[in-house]
């Protein structure tokens, strides 16, 4: 999207998906501890294999949310002319009139629509737990780095936002693309499992990266298709889901309560 | 082939639940069955949906309205399992549910298994708008190909709402590459799934040897299961949905006035 | 061996991997009226800390509205130890997953800790001290300034009288360094004399070191001395 490719929005993505960013995502193997524990993680092609469905799955449910937020943000910020023409389609001028989108408008309305649908896309409580314990975790981190009235209109509205919500309005109020936002988004599905597959089976850290990398193609097409259903209302936006990577993420947390692990998710 | 059929059940003036419209279309055949000829609750209505036999085919377009008013109650219940096969014609099989319960009214719509055999290219989809006290009981199962075959596709999305509210809007797509990965169904060939809006929500989630019923965040709940055969299946879901506490409960007594 | 309280009130020092690096922090410490002072206690595994924050619950638990958060690595031990000594109410205690980075969740990424401290404050209004407890790491894991006032950082003799030599930011910058398990010197033939002058050397002589034994002083007074002063630090001019 050279389109809106701008600098500042593509360094807020690269220090989104730093490992090093402090939002809390090292505690957090999405999955990958309990697939782990079960036997179906040992090597990697193995976590080749976890990587590419958690990407597919719950990856791509990050991705349309992330994409979303990404385009709510920018739309805050700076509200299309309505005269504009309409590149998205009839949906853009639909969202904004729906929504009462304009200025000095704070978007609880339409953060709200995010939150509830994303809840209603992540049936098992364990993930809407480790997504919104990520997502506040990420706030955190957003208001010291990019502090703005959507952020605060975004918290007021979810003060424990979901992370592919957060994150998309961070990379939205950073001016980086919907698409930018889905990749970021896409990219942290996988990179977060894949750290803790070096500290949980000491798998090679090259061929851990190597999977990673593996995975760019299938990345960029889900955040292309993601950035497709930016402008959708809420309430239609896309559900993939992992049944599988669903019932590990209960079985991890009732775990949990008995012999405490080493991630929280 | 396309295929429209129509089923609405209405409270009569006596309190009783009664097949007001129904319209069947080959392959969906709705069969009412009288209180007189089953031992189940004569204040709901019966009726079996029989399928037949090999379809729906590639090509094929079903459509099933279930419309359950104010204070009814209906229980639907799948006769035999259904295939899902490539057919002559392009494009995928589809099969569209659409399911209206009114104030206070309930819907058990129980399907026996849906099995997707090689090459076929399955779409179901499911919308079910509930009023605000409505109860519904959704069950369905997937069996991905017969004993030792590959299986052809299968996807599928639901959509729940509560009046106005979205409780669960999830989407599968099985049959392909994904379905050994660890995250999607670590190889299971049969997914089972049974939605809950039926009275108290289960407090926490219940977990088991690949089964859980969890509480959704806007109420309701969904038992998932994976399993190795159908009889492993069936035997997880109960097991799930017996750590729900609104099935526990004796339905309400809807008023006659009312 | 009294604490050395002749300097050091007051200021915080940043965490350098200069071994010599104890110039005063440049950074004002983070003052949030209300909220209750953060007390991180690191050190590397097997040295004492959850029996010094069992100790520090002892002594100070009756006068100072306190609670806990462990950093346990894989197993709840700590917290459950602290919950089975019966020195706390176990719902003020809170423990947190560090992904295998006991280090990362103190400094590098304190979300986590952040997190739990808050969930304490909201449910114990009026907290005046939360003790956070490290994962056992090793001589350079400290805490960020970020998540706590101050620190305390503690080795025991039985590693050898050679510990503080080493250095590390643990050794030369925590605001307080505790050496632990005195009673086990002479089994271990750990030198406490050597020991002793090897860390006022790292530190400058400007920052305190404390020798103790939980076998001979149970309820670790100096540290809890400590711990008081830090309190009367923060405390509203006129209130301590």
């Amino acid at each position: 999207m050279p389109d809106d490719l701008d600098a500042a929005g593509a360094a807020a993505i690269l220090s989104l998906v730093d490992s090093r960013f402090p939002g809390g995502g090292h505690a957090h193997s999405g999955g990958l501890e309990e697939a782990a524990a079960r036997g179906l993680v040992t090597d990697p092609q193995t976590l080749a294999g976890f990587l590419r469905g958690r990407l597919h799955t719950a990856g791509a449910l990050a991705a349309v949310f992330a994409a979303a937020a990404a385009h709510t943000a920018r739309n805050l910020l700076s509200p299309p002319a309505a005269s504009r023409a309409d590149t998205n389609g009839v949906g853009e001028a639909e969202f904004a009139r729906a929504t009462g989108n304009g200025h000095g408008s704070t978007g609880r309305r339409q953060w709200t629509a995010l939150d509830a649908e994303l809840d209603a896309r992540t049936p098992s409580p364990a993930q809407r737990a480790a997504s919104r314990a990520q997502g506040s975790g990420m706030a955190r981190a957003g208001r010291s780095a990019w502090p703005s009235p959507v952020l605060d209109g975004l918290l007021a509205a979810t003060p424990r936002p979901h992370q592919p919500v957060l994150l998309g309005a961070l990379a939205g109020i950073a001016g980086a693309s919907p698409t930018q936002a889905a990749l970021a988004a896409l990219y942290l599905a996988v990179s977060g499992p894949a750290s803790a597959s070096t500290r949980l089976l000491g798998l090679d850290p090259f061929e851990v990266n190597a999977a990673v990398v593996a995975l760019s193609a299938p990345m960029s097409e889900i955040a292309a298709h993601a950035a497709q259903t930016c402008h959708l209302r809420p309430a239609d936006l896309p559900a993939p889901s992992a049944p599988a990577l669903d019932l590990m993420a209960e079985a991890h947390d009732r775990t949990h309560r008995m012999e405490v692990r080493l991630f929280a998710s | 082939m396309k295929a429209r059929a129509r089923l609405v059940v209405e409270r009569d003036s006596g309190g009783a639940s009664v097949v007001r419209e129904l319209r069947s279309m080959s392959p969906l055949t709705l069969l009412p069955c009288p209180p007189s000829l089953h031992d189940g609750d004569p204040d709901t209505a019966l009726v079996h949906l029989a399928g037949s036999a090999a379809t729906p085919l590639g090509g094929d377009v079903l459509d099933l309205a279930i419309v359950v008013g104010p204070g009814a109650r209906l229980r639907l219940v799948g006769v035999g399992a259904t295939l899902a096969l490539p057919g002559q014609h392009p494009g995928p099989s589809t099969m569209s549910v659409t399911i209206e319960v009114g104030a206070a009214g309930s819907l058990e719509y129980l399907t026996e298994p849906t099995i997707v055999v090689s090459a076929a290219d399955h779409h179901a989809d499911l919308r079910a708008d509930l009023a605000a006290d409505a109860r519904l009981r959704c069950r369905e199962v997937v069996v991905l190909g017969r004993s030792g075959e590959r299986p052809g596709a299968f996807h599928s999305e639901t959509r729940l709402r509560r009046d106005g509210t979205t409780l669960l809007r999830q989407r599968l797509d099985l049959g392909g590459a994904l379905d050994a990965t660890p995250t999607h169904l670590a190889g299971h060939p049969v997914i089972a799934t049974e939605l809950l809006v039926w009275g108290a929500d289960p407090a926490e989630a219940a977990v088991g040897d690949w089964w859980s019923l969890v509480p959704l965040a806007h109420g309701g709940s969904l038992a998932t299961v994976l399993a190795e055969d159908t009889i492993t299946a069936y035997r997880r879901l109960d097991t799930a949905t017996a750590a729900h506490p609104g099935l526990a409960e004796p339905a309400a007594a809807v008023p006659v006035s009312g | 061996m009294p604490a050395d309280h002749t300097t050091g009130h007051g200021h915080t020092h940043p965490v350098s991997f200069d071994p010599t690096a104890t110039a005063p922090d440049p950074h004002a410490p983070r003052a949030e009226a209300g909220r209750a002072v953060r007390i991180g206690i690191g050190g590397p595994v097997g040295c004492g800390k959850t029996a010094l924050v069992a100790a520090l619950c002892r002594a100070l638990g009756d006068e100072v509205a306190l609670a806990v958060v462990t950093n346990d690595i894989y197993t709840t031990e700590d917290a459950d130890f602290l919950r089975r000594a019966g020195v706390l109410d176990p719902e003020r205690i809170e423990a947190v997953q560090t992904g295998a980075c006991p280090h990362t969740a103190i400094r590098d990424d304190i979300t986590a800790n952040l997190d739990a401290v808050e969930r304490l404050e909201r449910r114990y209004p009026g907290l005046e001290l939360v003790v956070i407890e490290s994962g056992g790491d090793n001589l350079t894991a400290t805490f960020s300034r970020g998540l706590v006032d101050a620190q305390v950082f503690v080795v025991d003799v039985s590693g050898g009288d050679k510990v503080p030599r080493k250095g590390g930011p643990g050794v030369t910058t925590a605001d307080l360094l505790v050496i632990n398990k005195t009673d086990l010197a002479q089994h271990v033939g750990a030198d406490m004399a050597v020991m002793v002058a090897d860390a006022h050397r790292m530190r400058r002589h400007r920052l305190p070191v404390i020798t103790q034994s939980l076998v001979d002083t149970p309820d670790a007074p100096e540290v809890a001395a400590w711990v008081r002063a830090r309190l009367a630090d923060a405390a509203p001019s006129g209130a301590a």
